[in-house]
């Protein structure tokens, strides 16, 4: 029975600029907007870099020059697991004396999990035991490098273009979204205009007002066209005849997770620093609220702002299934939960007719008509003894039993579809939602009146199951 | 029982000096064990379709199985020569995992929870990891090491080390809270 909490049962349709439904506790509630977010009707902005395995915080701009990795770990590149420094101690000579031999700490690096070890590709044992290691050096680097200024430079002054034009058109007093999309387009060249910025003679960031520099003092970069060769490598001549060494040969994952070397064979693979995660916040397109921004700390898990759906939405759940029958009506337990300390009133309605937002249920359903009352979420009330029971004088017909903030109640299903396909059934639930982010405005009364309620339709969607056989 | 009687022919259990077998494991038939062998309690060692020979400085840890019974538990209605299992030296077989092969060499690595069939012949160096169910019918090369959900395999270039510092330490301290069963002098040679 545990199939019947599967997240994925209960969706609840986003009116975004798509319609995406997705189960309540992947959304997001933006209590200014009063509307439901999902992950594709929000921008996402990174918050911070960090290492997975060393847990250490790294800024956006260290991040961008050290491509993302972390200096001290190292992955696998066999297994792409974590690599752990192992030390042995081997005989070597003194400096003093060469005669004699004293025991000196060596280090290599190891994988816990596949059991790869840095000497299997030939590194040498390291003394120190952080810092020694060190990549290979792609023999590219120079042109890529040499490349990537020029067109950096390319897309400076394609947006310094775009810049002119569009100050002629937006006032100055809308920073903020001009300068979002401006973001977007010059990272387009990689590593941004940050680090260009930093250059004498270029000119300010376009952010704050425009300083139209025309004449900067940066040299132009010109760069040589790639030249085609006539003449390719001749493939060896036991290329056909050489019997494969299997555990010699490197897979497609090894191999493209070093995309600079790319290495056919098992004793080139070296090993890589680890890439760095990030958090990310995530802002309301539409209010440019922050629905979601997590503590800057790598090993805090909370967050400073969390306005998910479930904190805000009564949530529907199936609670048990009868076997559904063609044709025939069964009765259906669904709970409602209220995550809200005050008393939430729910109605629910079935879709109407040619509704456009109902295109996958294959029943019907009858859903209670009287307007459903949940009792606010009391975290002290299972300790507080002499709290007398609210009496909701519920209707056994309607609601099968009720518990703190939480009732179950019954809806009756008629499957309409013989197919093979699962039973989905479709209804809108409106409730009334207090806005305690609001502003308090003092009233005229004097005394201190509670948000206004606004009420919030939500459309709902569940998937029952197969028809029984 | 009848069976029972015919397998006796060497019975019951040869445990060598040095060697350190905790009272609460599970060993039953015709096994002999090495010396420098530590047999960790819940250990089981059950010899049903044939002796097992084990090796010196091997390390057994708990809930380990290891078992020479025959395919599939299917007793044979006739009599079938019984064969021998043999571990060699320096072996380390984890906690949990379910040896039934016929051939172990030296030094090779058992992870928690694998699973041995009785067709792999396992060489030396070899590592079966965490979870990998072997039940090819092959001979494992030297120095293989079989990881992953998928059981990938690579060769490594050198063989795992003998963990002589965790047999030392374990010889000392597991008698302090075991109690051990008893060295029996091996009275004819095992075959």
């Amino acid at each position: 029975m545990a199939s019947l909490l599967q997240p994925d049962r209960v969706v609840y349709l986003v009116r975004g600029e798509k319609k995406i439904r997705a189960p309540l506790s992947q959304l997001y509630f933006c209590r200014y907007c009063s509307e439901l977010r999902s992950l594709e009707c929000v921008s996402h902005e990174v918050d911070s870099h960090y290492c997975p395995s060393c847990l250490e915080n790294m800024p956006s701009a260290e991040a961008k020059l050290k491509k993302n990795r972390c200096a001290n770990c190292f992955d696998c590149p066999c297994c792409m697991h974590t690599l752990s420094t192992r030390a042995t101690n081997i005989p070597a000579p003194l400096p003093d004396d060469p005669t004699k031999t004293a025991m000196k700490k060596a280090y290599y690096l190891a994988c816990g999990f596949c059991r790869w070890t840095s000497r299997d590709v030939g590194m040498a044992d390291k003394s120190v035991a952080s810092g020694g290691w060190q990549e290979p050096e792609n023999p590219h680097t120079q042109r890529i490098n040499k490349l990537i200024e020029y067109y950096q430079q390319l897309a400076h002054r394609e947006k310094q273009e775009r810049d002119r034009k569009k100050m002629a058109r937006r006032r100055q007093c809308m920073p903020l979204a001009f300068s979002q999309h401006t973001i977007h387009v010059v990272e387009k060249y990689g590593l941004g205009t940050r680090l260009q910025r930093q250059r004498p003679g270029a000119p300010l960031s376009s952010l704050a007002g425009l300083s139209l520099k025309e004449g900067e003092d940066q040299k132009e970069i010109t760069i040589e066209p790639a030249q085609a060769l006539d003449e390719v490598e001749p493939l060896p001549e036991d290329c056909y005849t050489r019997p494969i060494n299997l555990p010699e040969v490197t897979t497609l994952r090894q191999r493209l997770l070093q995309p600079d070397f790319q290495p056919a064979g098992a004793s080139q693979l070296h090993p890589r620093h680890k890439h760095l995660l990030m958090k990310r916040s995530l802002r309301c397109r539409k209010c440019e609220h922050n629905l979601s921004k997590p503590e800057f700390n790598p090993t805090s898990i909370k967050f400073k702002i969390q306005l998910v759906a479930v904190s805000y939405i009564p949530e529907v759940r199936i609670m048990s299934i009868p076997n559904l029958r063609n044709g025939k009506e069964s009765q259906v337990l669904l709970t409602l939960t209220n995550p809200v300390e005050n008393i939430t009133r729910v109605s629910l309605t079935s879709c109407e007719e040619n509704d456009p937002d109902e295109i996958n249920s294959t029943a019907k359903v009858l859903v209670p008509s009287k307007e459903l009352l949940l009792a606010g979420k009391d975290a002290a009330a299972e300790y507080d003894e002499l709290a007398e029971p609210q009496d909701f004088q519920d209707d056994p017909d309607v609601v099968a039993f009720r518990k703190s903030n939480k009732i179950g109640f019954f809806i009756k299903v008629i499957p309409q579809k013989e197919e093979d396909t699962d039973v989905t059934v479709s209804f809108k639930i409106r409730h009334d939602f207090r806005n305690l982010a609001g502003p308090i405005r003092p009233s005229e009364e004097g005394a201190d009146t509670a948000a206004e309620a606004i009420w919030l339709t939500h459309h709902v969607e569940l998937r029952l199951g197969p028809l029984a056989s | 029982m009848a069976k029972k009687t015919k397998q006796r022919n060497h019975t019951g259990v040869k445990i060598a000096t040095g060697a350190v077998v905790c009272v609460e494991s599970e060993i039953r038939g015709d096994v002999t064990i090495g010396a420098r062998t530590v047999v960790h309690p819940k250990a089981r060692i059950i010899a049903e379709a044939g002796p097992i020979v084990i090796g010196e400085g091997n390390l057994i840890e708990e809930q380990a199985l290891i078992i020479n019974s025959y395919p599939e538990n299917i007793i044979p209605d006739s009599e079938v020569e019984p064969k021998t299992m043999t571990i060699g030296i320096n072996n380390v077989f984890e906690v949990g995992c379910v040896s039934q092969a016929l051939k172990i060499g030296d030094n090779n690595v058992i992870e928690s929870k694998a699973d041995v069939g009785r067709n792999v012949i396992l060489t030396s160096g070899c590592i079966i990891g965490a979870f990998c169910q072997v039940n090819t019918c092959e001979v494992i090369p030297e120095n293989t090491v079989i990881y992953g959900s998928g059981c990938m395999r690579r060769v490594q270039t050198e063989r795992p080390q003998p963990q002589t510092l965790q047999l030392d330490f374990l010889m000392k301290i597991l008698p302090n809270y075991h109690h051990l069963k008893k060295t029996v002098k091996a009275g004819h040679a095992a075959s």
